[in-house]
């Protein structure tokens, strides 16, 4: 349980510094580097959330499918 | 207990860069004032004192402060102690004094041109280059302005925000 809360912090940390980035960035006029942050923090969670939701399959798999 | 040593020692070195990075747009528009003044007091010199250049080169050395006073001060020893035209010795001070200061490529070579044309004409002449090379440096410091009015908050809240966010990602 200690392990999916301290992942839950750090998605909203990421979130909040890159919106950060983001609003700074889009303020003096350069928007692209903007996104490109903002894409870049989303890839980076969704690749963190995306091994997470492997950790998930592999053990229903191991609970249901392959139990003998 | 370690951990949060790291983080603040990155914390702490990214902030720093972008307080640097920051100093020197800082820096920037005010070297280009005292380079202008700097012209303006060689001016003087020429038109009104009759100065030699070396001895008002020295002259500027004592009046100016720290990266632009290095300048005059190798400029007027070249001048003075090895055989050389004054063109050479220009560009030999500014390329040496070059990294010391915030200036960028465009000033430099304002600068080599003005160096270019010193010591040639007759005072009247000479007046009109300094003119021109002030109208040309008035141009850059107006963009060095607006370049510090834009970048300076963002460079700084962007070193802090960067090692905020590495630290995140390391944690």
């Amino acid at each position: 349980m200690g392990l999916e809360v301290d992942i839950i912090f750090k998605i909203a940390g990421v979130g909040i510094v890159v919106a950060f980035l983001h609003t700074i960035l889009d303020q003096v006029g350069k928007k692209e580097y903007a996104q490109w942050v903002t894409l870049f923090g989303f890839i980076y969670i969704l690749f963190m959330v995306a091994s997470i939701v492997d950790d998930l399959f592999q053990k229903i798999k191991s609970v249901f499918l392959f139990q003998g | 207990m370690m951990k949060i040593i790291g983080a603040a020692f990155i914390i702490i070195s990214t902030t720093w860069a972008g307080y640097e990075a920051s100093r020197h747009l800082n820096d920037r528009p005010r070297q280009l004032r005292q380079l202008k003044s700097a012209l303006q007091s060689l001016e003087a010199e020429i038109m009104y004192g009759h100065t030699p250049l070396h001895e008002a080169a020295r002259r500027l050395s004592e009046q100016l402060s720290k990266p632009l006073s290095a300048f005059f001060d190798t400029f007027a020893k070249k001048l003075t102690f090895s055989e050389t035209t004054v063109k050479d010795a220009w560009e030999q001070s500014l390329k040496e004094i070059w990294k010391q200061t915030a200036l960028k490529q465009g000033e430099f070579e304002i600068m080599k041109q003005f160096g270019e044309t010193l010591g040639r004409h007759d005072r009247l002449s000479q007046q009109k280059q300094i003119m021109l090379t002030l109208a040309h440096l008035e141009r850059e410091e107006m963009d060095a302005y607006d370049k510090q009015a834009k970048y300076e908050k963002m460079v700084k809240s962007l070193g802090f925000l960067s090692g905020l966010l590495l630290i995140i990602l390391l944690m």
